[in-house]
């Protein structure tokens, strides 16, 4: 077991206390001295499987600011998957901008679920820089991997993925859905809404479902969209306008939110 | 006529019986006598070539087979002046032959004759119920038909061919065989050539069915005979001319000719008289091989040219070489019918369109139509007709290829291959553009990828190189709904025609999870060979990614041209990295092999290099 934290983070506590305030001294990550990132490194990239994936993992945890080092080295070396599979992640644990180059050429790896890893590694980064490979990752092959770029470029509020999230949902992508009901603009909802009868009812409903649910949507549009998901079959429509209700505050009487009630019990009586 | 009625045929009619059943001598005993053969020839009267049609109009008619809405009809059509003559019911059950005053074709249970000028029924001559018409012939007054009485199709039962005078239909004689296992008769000159038992030709003298002689087609079937104003043919993979030196079928005599063609061509130089079915008009109408010979001397295609009729394609090849010559596309619908008259290609569409093609360059040179018809077949009687109408200017050979390789119809995957094969023999940076823009279209069989990339390959046209680097620059997207195009062929084609410009697109490949194994390896030596050290990062990337996966265990062949890559472009740094891949242990073994023997190899130029550095450093 590889423990990193408790030194690393005591020495940067220590320093802290004696020399800066507490506000500024909890924005100042640890660092890892060099003696240590030496020791780690090895171990990264030694023979010792267990002993790298644990030190990859408590790299990740440590927080420190040069923790990223030994693990884009890793990166830039190769090994194992599995290794590499953790410090992909441990990156996005760290969060740390410089290891956007190395988790972009890790978001074009043939493995699926390391592709996945990394993307959601570059979606950790609060950097502009991770904006281009995400989109372009939702145009990846595989579902999770377009799945976790949608997600997190809605995480993002990333409007301008929108249109590549409508032509995923055009495609019945059901993982591009609740992005693109959080990211879509006015003028996309009624595109998404003629999507009805040409993709699957579950897919149109998911998305327009988050739509409902955003505070930044007029409530005459809302009743609109509750009502296209009124029209719409499967389990993913009522439970679209159960969760909007679920949502909205209980003294809350706005229009939106009784149509959906209306809607609710309709399909209930239909039943 | 039934066959009792048949019986009592007028006198003159001479039965002749080849054989009697259960005799001990052999039927074909003198077959391939070239004498016989000789004497046959000469005994006839013969025929001249007289460069005109053969019906008393004198006037090239096409006789079609019209179907659609107004219901089965039989229209003859007058090519010289584009018109239709006339047009009678006509429920055709096998396809139109030409006398001179009057046609005859099958319906269900009768042999049909009309007015070659009127098309008024002029007699019928019935096929009995235990009868079955095996096929005819016309030549000049006389009608010949084999017949099948009893057993199946070509097994047990006794067939006859019968003599019928053209003008009536009466019988003249009627010339028994002793199995049923004969062919469609064919005559010329007096002479009436039957196919029997698939490797004889019997030769009667049409004038009182005497068995004059016996072709012996000794090393391929004789499925067909066929009667042209330049002789008699006959053969199946290829054709011999009717005479004493290929009485016995040599292949080797100077009688046989075959058409060097390519391997789409459908070898059928002629309908297997044999099978009644294709004495109907039928897609073997529309996919075979057309051909005239030299009027006299050694078998030779007329103009060394033997032509492909390909559905809605037509070619004229150099029959000695197989060069093809020229090529024409017609748009749209298939031509159903076609006929070499002289040096005229003339043809018909399903849907009306009357056309005529130069035989020499491929130039259409008629254009006709009959608006609203359905054509089933045709048959022409059209000798020597030579319009000299329609385009101005015979288009060249690659933009008709280009047309046929970009032709929507998707059934034609093979005559779009020889189009791309043909193509990239043709001169011309247009070519080249066009090859690539085969490998850049989605959802081409593999096959045509590969013939169009190894084209491209071949020709290293450099000037195309931006083009390349324009498709490559395509990925694949899923939101987008785009594939990536043939990267493994256009990294080829990149490396061979040294595309500088293409290297940036290649590393984009290089780095997508998508791109095929075989397409990596492309691509690393396709960057080797342009020397595109700027792809030395990516290189590095993709090397140490994969180094270690198991993926590359079984297979590393990527990976070995991508450290071949760097070892060729890069300097220490690169050696350096991939001296120490090769001792890591996680590197998987086959990689590890290869890195070590491949820096042992280089690893004496590579010091040259440094002393030659240190020294020109002192």
């Amino acid at each position: 077991m590889v423990v990193l934290i408790s030194s690393g983070a005591a020495q940067a506590g220590k320093s802290a206390k004696t020399k800066k305030p507490a506000a500024e001294a909890k924005k100042e990550p640890p660092k890892l001295p060099a003696e240590k990132l030496a020791k780690v490194r090895d171990i990264l990239l030694g023979d010792d499987e267990p002993g790298a994936i644990d030190a990859a993992k408590a790299l990740g945890q440590s927080g420190a600011s040069n923790a990223m080092d030994p693990l884009v080295d890793l990166l830039s070396v190769g090994g194992p998957p599995s290794r590499l599979e953790v410090a992909v992640e441990a990156l996005g644990t760290l969060g740390d901008p410089r290891a956007i180059d190395a988790l972009e050429v890790y978001a074009g790896n043939r493995s699926p679920d390391l592709r996945r890893r990394a993307i959601k590694s570059l979606a950790a980064i609060k950097d502009d820089r991770v904006v281009p490979p995400l989109i372009a990752a939702l145009g990846d092959q595989a579902p999770d991997v377009r799945a976790a770029a949608a997600d997190a470029l809605a995480a993002r509020k990333e409007t301008k993925a929108a249109p590549r999230l409508l032509a995923l949902v055009k495609r019945n992508d059901a993982g591009a859905a609740p992005a693109l009901g959080l990211l879509a603009t006015p003028e996309l909802v009624p595109q998404l809404a003629e999507l009805q009868g040409s993709v699957d009812d579950n897919v149109v409903a998911s998305a327009l479902g988050e739509y409902l649910k955003r505070d930044d949507v007029a409530d005459p549009l809302r009743v609109d969209v509750v009502r296209t998901i009124g029209h719409l079959s499967g389990a993913a429509a009522t439970t679209a306008l159960v969760e909007y209700i679920a949502t909205v505050p209980a003294k809350d009487d706005r229009a939106s939110k009784k149509e959906a009630q209306k809607l609710i019990d309709e399909k209930g009586t239909v039943k | 006529m039934s066959t009792v009625s048949m019986s009592m045929m007028k006198l003159g009619a001479v039965v002749s019986l080849a054989l009697a059943a259960g005799c001990a001598t052999s039927a074909y005993q003198r077959a391939g006598s070239s004498d016989d053969v000789a004497s046959a020839l000469g005994k006839t009267p013969g025929a001249t070539a007289t460069g005109r049609p053969e019906n008393v109009t004198g006037r090239p008619l096409a006789f079609l087979a019209l179907g659609g809405a107004k219901g089965p009809r039989l229209a003859a059509y007058d090519l010289s002046e584009s018109r239709v003559l006339w047009t009678q019911p006509a429920d055709i059950k096998s396809r139109v032959a030409v006398g001179t005053d009057i046609i005859v074709y099958g319906v269900a249970d009768a042999l049909v004759a009309r007015d070659v000028s009127t098309g008024a029924e002029r007699w019928r001559h019935p096929i009995g119920k235990d009868e079955r018409l095996l096929g005819y012939d016309v030549d000049g007054k006389n009608v010949y038909l084999s017949v099948q009485e009893g057993g199946q199709h070509l097994h047990g039962g006794k067939a006859s061919v019968r003599a019928l005078e053209a003008k009536d239909g009466d019988a003249r004689w009627r010339h028994e065989f002793a199995s049923g296992n004969v062919g469609a008769p064919v005559s010329r000159g007096g002479l009436v050539a039957v196919p029997v038992a698939s490797q004889y030709v019997t030769l009667l003298d049409g004038s009182d069915g005497a068995q004059l002689a016996q072709v012996l087609s000794n090393e391929e079937a004789a499925t067909f005979v066929r009667a042209l104003p330049e002789g008699l043919f006959f053969g199946s993979a290829g054709v011999f001319r009717l005479e004493p030196g290929t009485a016995a079928g040599s292949r080797k005599s100077s009688g046989y000719v075959k058409a060097k063609l390519p391997a789409f061509v459908r070898p059928v130089y002629w309908f297997d008289l044999y099978r009644p079915e294709q004495g109907d008009y039928s897609a073997l109408d529309r996919n075979r091989i057309l051909w005239r010979m030299t009027p006299a001397g050694d078998a030779r295609f007329r103009d060394d040219l033997a032509f492909v009729h390909n559905y809605r394609f037509f070619f004229g090849f150099d029959a000695r070489t197989g060069e093809l010559k020229w090529a024409y596309n017609h748009p749209e619908s298939e031509a159903v019918a076609s006929a070499v008259v002289g040096d005229t290609i003339a043809f018909v569409s399903a849907d009306g369109d009357v056309g005529a093609l130069d035989a020499r360059t491929g130039a259409r040179t008629f254009s006709a139509r009959l608006p609203g018809e359905v054509v089933r077949g045709a048959t022409f009687d059209a000798e020597g007709w030579g319009p000299r109408g329609g385009a101005a200017s015979t288009p060249p050979l690659g933009d008709t290829l280009t047309t046929i390789v970009w032709d929507p119809d998707r059934r034609f995957w093979d005559v779009k291959m020889f189009a791309i094969e043909e193509l990239a023999r043709q001169p011309g940076h247009g070519v080249t553009e066009q090859l690539i823009k085969v490998t850049e279209q989605q959802g081409l069989p593999p096959a045509v990828y590969q013939k169009a990339g190894e084209a491209l390959i071949a020709r290293k046209d450099g000037s195309a190189a931006d083009l390349l680097a324009r498709v490559l620059a395509t990925h694949a997207d899923y939101a987008d709904g785009k594939s990536a195009p043939a990267v493994e062929i256009l990294a080829r084609a990149a490396g061979a025609m040294k595309a500088t410009t293409a290297a940036p697109a290649l590393v984009e490949h290089l780095k997508r999870p998508e791109t095929p194994p075989a397409a990596l390896t492309q691509i690393a030596r396709a960057l080797a060979a342009i020397g595109a050290t700027d792809a030395l990062p990516a290189l590095h990337d993709f090397v140490t990614m994969y180094r270690a996966d198991p993926l590359y265990d079984g297979d590393p062949t990527p990976l070995v041209a991508a450290s071949e890559a760097m070892l060729a472009l890069g300097g220490p740094a690169e050696r350096q990295l991939l001296l120490y891949l090769a001792e890591e242990s996680h590197t998987v073994e086959p990689l590890r092999v290869h890195l070590r023997r491949a820096l042992a190899q280089t690893a004496g130029a590579e010091a040259r290099l440094r002393a030659a550095a240190a020294t020109a450093d002192e």
